[in-house]
């Protein structure tokens, strides 16, 4: 025991001797914060799969796609290299904050990218803002986060607010240019921070746009059945089912609707378990009229050639498509790069002004935006929200209706087999 | 060991601990040192219950949730110094505990372990669902004004000794209540139940002394965590994890035993962290497994912690120094 | 709210049942170690997480239905009950109540991430099966899942039931809950019987995740969700006993499916453990616990 204790501290330290010293002036360092063990170690580990092809292209391992801004690499720093030093957060919000210090002060990364969970990236960021270093944050929704005057934060990912606007912008579109009405929601919530704002924001939206809540469920995530919020969505019926849950709950609820024998007139999901690859690859057909936001569709590749060409390359490395997290992930590495070699330099403040000045446009990544540039509190100002369906087992793209690849399709009437 | 021995131990632990973070500027190792000390606290506030009335408690995160929430809850709300908040929150969670002896000291053993979860979860289910308290989106402290007074600071040094002094007085209490009557009945009351009530002894009230100052002391641990991270949400406070965490460290220093509980947090801390930065970015989960099986080897090996492993093996050599005296029997290091 | 009608109350009623007897399934295995040994196993949501992958392997790599592997499921995780006894268990028996909580955490750890290294993290679902459906009767719906397990749930219990009172070795058994001195007199060969509980136990608790696998996903920390529920009702029932337990599970699946429907999901948990206490407050020992 105690000689196991010894062998792994001296292993450890000749470990943070190796990588401190010998790559120290070619190797640019970023930390990369990701929950690889617990309940999201899943979405983690492509996450990780994503930043590292990321890596990849910017270090020239892997010959670039034309246009992707990531694949200029760093010419601005000699010909350094863009190393990535992953930690795991475990979902636990102070190994986030232990993490992210470990990360600026002893592999003296320059920047830091994670977190993914809401909770966590709240520590670790506020860690990096006591050291001054910048956080770029990729994946994570919570509206507050760029509400809390930081000066070393930025989000590259739209947040909750925008998201849950989207959805009510897809039902007027849906009436006015569809023909479809939508007037009752029943709202289906997980209960930790997420699903609880996301409910928060969806009651606001609807009372001020005159939809009615026929019912509002939250319930405990990580439950282990939901035949009551099943029994109560069925009597309830309402014309739109908008469900927020993580991937365990998302493939119960699915299995218990078949198994009550209720099909909702439409389920419109809140990305996340509804856009995570094991979905699809497990439910197949059963799946099937779903709907969900999201921010990134392999179907939109005929409009936006670069998502099939990297999503090409993640396929050959890792035999994996990429999801709406793991495309934002990609993403957020993409403009650390960027900012890195326009600032120059490894100096942590004149990152964070290349990254305040960033103005990407929406060609140059792998995401159907406008673009990546910063506003004052750091959040970015061009992204947007999308809207697919599964349709015949595959994610196509229905709203907007300007990218939409397809129509969107409904289920037939309760009591009919599809 | 002497009291002279004794006292100088005590004297140069108290040095260390003082300069350390004079010495090791690194603020990976401060952090560190800081988790231990904080763990280490929880561990003696837990031992006063666990220890000593022999009440297993897997709820005290319940505690440490009531006294980060309090605290956080009055500088959001009220804008009242976290200071006051640390007072406040010892208080709030001083008369939860009042309930939740009310309710579980009627129950004995792994019954009572069962209900104080149960207890924690439902609070955890109630400040979810608790709006003015930001139910499950969780409080964002500000990270300015810092200084003293707002108990925010951009360094880790003041953390350090904060989280220093609260487990100093932490275990100054565990002695003064050790050296006490009520911990010499609370020790009764462990080893000799029925014995202790036919003497007479307000077995009810004993308890509820020794869990109310064990909550107190576990809420002040919530409102430093609270101040370290500023940010605090049900799951990271009030999670069932939490409540195994905390016993853990006692169970692995040695339950009631003034020092097992310091020892512990510190072994336990460096198995968590060592495994995690070496084996944790891999994705693989090879850093659970390490951390899972040094806990087995930990348990099975040393069952009565590593405070006990470490007095058998002092006994033993003062058995060898002075042969023909047989080793002393357990009745010095109660405390 | 809709309607609240009788058709539908009976129908939740009904599905309170059906999860009432899988947490039944889950928790006997747990009391009846503790039954016997006094130990709380901890990692008790792991055997579960173990049968869950146990069938999806079966059905992944031989093409055969998880009710067609139960036989094989449940005998492997006999044989690593047995083992988990040997390396770990027996050598805490004589340490406090709290080293031997903190062995069995230390378990669930290294087994979450055994699970991990072994099978990745992703989330699995056993998609078709032959139990896939749902039986319509007289307007209620009834997932075949949920009524295969249900059903499984019963015949285990009657089984472990039976075998408690009705065979020599499970009277052997018995006698060592009661009184392990006594039953070393008697000659029983005590580390033999806790073995035999251990294997029991994670057979119990791999049955209930072969049945669970038809409808729920399979991820290494699957058993997180079940541990919790699974302590509530072994101590519903009263800790170490079998029909106790089976009267529980099916109490705390009404109330959390029927409360849940009636005052509200967000608050089932809370629901359930507030009955634990109230339970707790008038019976100190559970519903059925030995004095």
């Amino acid at each position: 025991m105690r000689s196991l204790i010894r062998r792994l501290c001296l292993s450890g330290i000749s470990l943070l001797m190796t990588t401190s010293l010998s790559y120290a002036e070619t190797e640019i360092k970023v930390g990369v914060l990701y929950p690889l063990t617990g309940a999201a170690a899943a979405s983690g580990v492509e996450e990780k799969a994503a930043a590292e092809l990321a890596a990849a292209i910017i270090n020239r391992e892997i010959p670039a796609p034309p246009g992707l801004v990531a694949g200029i690499g760093l010419p601005n720093l000699k010909g350094a290299k863009l190393k990535l030093v992953f930690g795991d957060h475990q979902t636990n919000p102070q190994v986030g904050a232990t993490e992210a210090e470990r990360l600026i002060t002893q592999e003296h990364v320059v920047a830091l990218l994670g977190c993914y969970l809401s909770n966590v990236t709240a520590t670790a960021s506020q860690v990096a803002e006591r050291y001054g270093i910048p956080f770029l944050n990729g994946s994570s929704s919570s509206t507050p986060l760029t509400q809390r005057g930081f000066k070393w934060f930025f989000r590259t990912s739209p947040h909750d607010e925008l998201f849950v606007a989207n959805f009510f912008d897809f039902f007027k579109d849906l009436e006015t240019k569809k023909g479809i009405k939508i007037k009752t929601l029943g709202l289906f919530n997980e209960n930790t921070l997420w699903g609880t704002e996301t409910t928060k924001l969806e009651t606001r939206l609807a009372d001020e746009q005159g939809y009615s809540i026929t019912e509002k469920i939250i319930y405990p995530a990580k439950t282990t059945e939901m035949t009551a919020e099943v029994q109560r969505l069925k009597a309830a019926d309402p014309d739109v089912v908008l469900q927020s849950s993580y991937l365990g709950d998302a493939l119960l609820s699915m299995k218990t609707y078949k198994e009550q024998g209720f099909t909702p007139r439409m389920l419109l999901a809140n990305d996340t378990g509804f856009i995570d690859s094991e979905f699809l690859k497990t439910l197949g057909h059963d799946a099937d009229f779903v709907l969900s936001r999201d921010v990134w569709s392999l179907d939109l590749g005929d409009r936006f050639p670069l998502i099939r060409l990297v999503n090409d390359l993640i396929r050959q490395r890792n035999n994996i498509n990429f999801t709406g997290s793991s495309a934002r992930e990609f993403t957020a590495v993409a403009v650390i790069a960027d900012a890195i070699n326009r600032a120059g330099s490894t100096d942590p403040e004149a990152i964070r002004k290349a990254l305040a000045a960033t103005d990407i446009p929406g060609q140059g990544t792998i995401m159907p935006w406008k673009g990546i540039r910063f506003d004052t509190t750091g959040q970015n100002v061009l992204g947007s929200g999308i809207i697919v369906q599964v349709q015949n087992a595959q994610y196509v793209t229905v709203w907007p209706l300007d990218i939409a690849t397809h129509d969107i399709a409904l289920p037939a009437p309760a009591g009919t087999k599809h | 060991m002497t009291p002279p021995v004794k006292f100088s131990a005590f004297l140069i632990l108290f040095a260390v601990t003082v300069a350390f973070p004079l010495v090791v500027s690194l603020p990976t190792y401060q952090n560190f040192a800081i988790l231990v000390l904080m763990v280490a606290q929880l561990g003696v506030a837990w031992n006063i219950l666990g220890g000593y009335a022999g009440q297993v408690s897997l709820g005290h995160a319940a505690f440490f949730g009531i006294g980060a929430y309090t605290s956080s809850a009055l500088v959001t709300l009220a804008g009242l110094s976290p200071w006051i908040g640390l007072v406040a929150g010892a208080g709030m969670a001083c008369l939860f505990a009042l309930v939740v002896g009310a309710i579980c000291f009627r129950l004995k053993g792994h019954y009572f372990a069962m209900a104080t979860i149960a207890v924690a979860e439902i609070v955890q289910v109630v400040i979810s669902n608790c709006d003015p308290l930001s139910g499950a989106v969780g409080i964002y402290l500000p990270l300015t004004p810092r200084g003293a007074a707002a108990f925010v600071f951009s360094g880790k040094a003041p953390y350090y000794y904060i989280a220093l002094t609260l487990l100093a007085a932490s275990l100054l209490v565990n002695h003064l209540i050790a050296r006490s009557r009520v911990g010499y009945y609370l020790r009764a009351i462990k080893d000799e139940p029925d014995a202790a009530r036919s003497l007479g002894i307000n077995l009810p009230r004993l308890k509820l002394i020794a869990l109310a100052v064990s909550s107190a002391l576990t809420a002040m641990g919530g409102t430093l965590y609270a101040q370290k991270e500023l940010f605090i949400d049900p799951p990271s406070v009030l999670g069932t994890q939490l409540s195994l965490k905390i016993a853990l460290v006692a169970i692995l220093g040695g339950v009631g035993t003034l020092w097992g509980p310091v020892i512990g947090a510190a072994v336990l801390v460096a198995i968590e962290e060592c495994s995690r930065i070496f084996f944790g970015s891999s994705g693989l989960g090879t850093d659970m497994i390490v951390y899972g099986t040094l806990i087995i080897v930990v348990a099975v090996k040393s069952p009565s912690g590593i405070a006990g492993l470490l007095r058998a093996g002092v006994q033993a050599l003062q058995a060898r120094r002075r042969p023909g005296v047989a080793a002393p029997q357990e009745v010095e290091e109660r405390a | 709210m809709g309607h609240i009608t009788l058709p539908l109350l009976t129908q939740v009623l009904l599905s309170g049942v059906l999860i009432g007897l899988i947490y039944a399934l889950v928790a006997i295995g747990l009391t009846l170690i503790f039954g016997v040994m006094d130990i709380v196993n901890f990692a008790h949501g792991e055997f579960v997480m173990l049968g869950m992958y146990g069938a999806f392997w079966g059905v992944a790599y031989l093409a055969l239905d998880p009710l067609v592997t139960l036989p094989l499921t449940a005998l492997l995780l006999f044989a690593i009950g047995v083992l988990v006894y040997r390396l770990v268990i027996r050598k805490i028996l004589a340490a406090p109540m709290l080293s031997q909580i903190f062995a069995t955490f230390g378990l669930m750890i290294l087994l979450r991430g055994m699970a991990q290294f072994l099978w990745k993290p992703d989330h699995r679902l056993v998609s078709h099966s032959l139990v896939e459906g749902r039986l319509t009767v007289m307007g209620l719906q009834f997932g075949g899942p949920q009524l295969v397990a249900g059903a499984g749930a019963v015949i285990v219990t009657a089984a472990v039931w039976l075998f408690l009172n009705r065979t020599r070795l499970g009277a052997a058994l018995e006698a060592t809950a009661i009184d392990r001195e006594a039953a070393t007199l008697m000659g029983i060969d005590t580390g033999r019987m806790f073995a035999l509980a251990w294997g029991i136990g994670a057979t119990c608790a791999g049955v209930a995740g072969v049945l669970l696998s038809t409808f729920f996903p399979i991820f290494p920390e699957v058993g997180a969700n079940f541990i919790l529920i699974a302590f509530v009702v072994v101590v519903l029932g009263g800790f170490g006993s079998v029909a106790g337990a089976f009267l529980a599970g099916l109490i705390v699946g009404e109330v959390e499916v029927l409360g849940g429907f009636l005052v509200g999901p967000a608050y089932k948990t809370a629901l359930v453990l507030t009955l634990l206490l109230l339970v707790l407050l008038i019976r100190p020992r559970g519903l059925l616990g030995k004095a």
